[in-house]
């Protein structure tokens, strides 16, 4: 939020946000930060929990838990978001789902876990907000991207793969929607304090400290970035007030790739 | 000085009498900055102004120690003075190419030399440069202004890793054709036929710009060598 002003940046009165992937870490994160500009906020993640009921208490949302790979289930949790607070102004879509490994010994099944929830789900949820932004005359999805869609990284082919899926998905419905003010992109974080580095230090067999430091050494600002500071960048990206950033992705990552996506 | 503004961080904004620079001003005094702005010619909207040629180093240096001395400490800096002009070529004469070259690029070099030294002394700051679409996809007729704005984020990236370790941030915004006095009524960029291109089907508005400019300055805290797209659809 801008210092000084007082004002929520940006302004969502009366807009009706979807947070999907939003039970812990930056999803949830993407929630409150757009519930304090005014937004109803419901958010989603694949299943019912605690965490998720108590954020959308928390934000006076509601929960819509289902998985997203499944189109079925999309169809459903949209349509109860519209049933009970109306059609859907802004989707964020920030659900990833994650294995890592060598690429020769990946189980397929797996694999195409990763493709289907990451860069399919994506697919299901932007057909199924379309008619609703359509009625509405304008609309914004952010989806988040990765640093790893952008530069690949070593035993992270699914991933990666379907992170750059999303910036191409990103950039053809940007073009595609503009035309109807349906302004699409993408922000690409990367490393980011979340739970996910409790599993990277975990599997590294060192501390979160270490884990940390081992990434910010890496990282131009010398440290590793925040989830106020990537949902600030998918605040930017849901200002009705700005239309010409189109099929854009905004890197957020402390200056670790420097290129244009 | 006032109490309040004594609370209020400094930004200097070049290219203030019109434009981008003009809208910059007015989106950051509204989020609580005191806008220094620099121009050829005046800009009285802002809280400060001073005419400065950008491209000259010793006069920027001047007026950039007159605005700390007089409000404060600089947190921010972003040069947006330029000017567009299109040629073939053939007919870009060495003068063409030095002035272009000279205020686009030494412009953001003389701004950058002028504010970074308080800012390491403080501890941060914030640096962003206004490059163009025409940096990324290029354009006919556009050679020593695509070579000009092309060559500022090559300078931004390389800028940003070199003092990101020293708490300085360094970004930039690549606008597309935006509707200022930059783009002449006969302008090509203004010609329907060319809109009709844009996914948004309109020019970009210098607002918009400053919406993005606002947002590495307050809240792009972990962008750094980043640029912002805000160009219709120009180049995706």
């Amino acid at each position: 939020m801008p210092e000084n002003t007082g004002h929520p940046y940006p302004d969502l009165e009366g807009k009706v946000v979807l947070v999907t992937g939003a039970a812990q870490g930056m999803g949830a994160e993407h929630a409150r930060r757009l519930a304090a500009s005014g937004a109803t906020v419901a958010v989603n993640d694949r299943e019912a929990s605690a965490e998720l009921s108590a954020l959308a208490a928390e934000l006076s949302g509601l929960a819509v838990p289902g998985d997203v790979s499944d189109p079925d289930q999309v169809r459903a949790l949209v349509q109860r978001v519209e049933l009970e607070v109306g059609p859907v102004d802004v989707l964020v879509a920030n659900h990833a789902f994650m294995t890592m490994g060598p690429f020769l010994e990946a189980d397929p099944a797996d694999w195409w876990k990763v493709i289907d929830t990451n860069l399919g789900g994506t697919f299901h949820l932007v057909q199924a907000v379309l008619p609703g932004m359509r009625r509405r005359g304008a609309g914004r999805i952010v989806v988040i991207s990765s640093e790893w869609g952008v530069t690949g990284w070593p035993g992270a082919t699914a991933y990666s793969a379907s992170k750059a899926g999303l910036i191409s998905l990103v950039k053809t419905l940007g073009r595609e929607l503009a035309p109807e003010g349906i302004i699409v992109n993408a922000v690409a974080p990367g490393v980011t304090d979340t739970p996910q580095l409790e599993v990277d230090a975990r599997s590294a067999g060192i501390s979160l400290d270490e884990m940390r430091a081992v990434y910010a050494a890496g990282i131009p600002l010398g440290r590793i970035g925040t989830s106020p500071e990537i949902a600030a960048a998918v605040a930017l990206l849901c200002d009705f007030r700005l239309s010409a950033i189109i099929g854009q992705v905004v890197q957020v990552n402390g200056g670790s790739t420097r290129g244009r996506a | 000085m006032s109490q309040n503004a004594a609370a209020r961080k400094v930004a200097i904004v070049t290219g203030t009498a019109s434009g981008i620079g003009a809208a910059a001003a007015a989106e950051l005094e509204s989020r609580g900055w005191t806008v220094a702005g620099f121009d050829l010619r005046p800009s009285p909207q802002c809280s400060f102004d001073a005419c400065v040629d950008m491209a000259d180093p010793e006069e920027v240096r001047a007026a950039v120690a007159r605005v700390e001395q007089e409000l404060g400490p600089v947190k921010a800096a972003v040069s947006a003075a330029g000017y567009y002009e299109m040629l073939p070529v053939s007919e870009i004469t060495l003068d063409h190419w030095r002035r272009m070259l000279s205020v686009h690029v030494g412009g953001f070099v003389n701004l950058s030399r002028a504010v970074m030294p308080g800012m390491t002394t403080a501890g941060g700051g914030s640096i962003v440069a206004i490059t163009s679409e025409l940096a990324i996809g290029g354009g006919s007729q556009d050679a020593h202004y695509a070579a000009a704005k092309g060559a500022l984020l090559g300078l931004v990236r390389s800028l940003a890793a070199e003092s990101a370790p020293s708490g300085i941030r360094v970004n930039a915004v690549a606008p597309g054709p935006t509707d200022t006095p930059l783009l002449a009524a006969d302008s090509p960029w203004r010609a329907p036929e060319y809109l009709a291109t844009l996914p948004l089907g309109r020019l970009t508005s210098p607002e918009e710009v400053a919406i993005c400019i606002a947002f590495l300055l307050d809240e792009g805290t972990f962008c750094v060598g980043e640029t912002l797209n805000p160009n219709a659809g120009a180049v995706i």
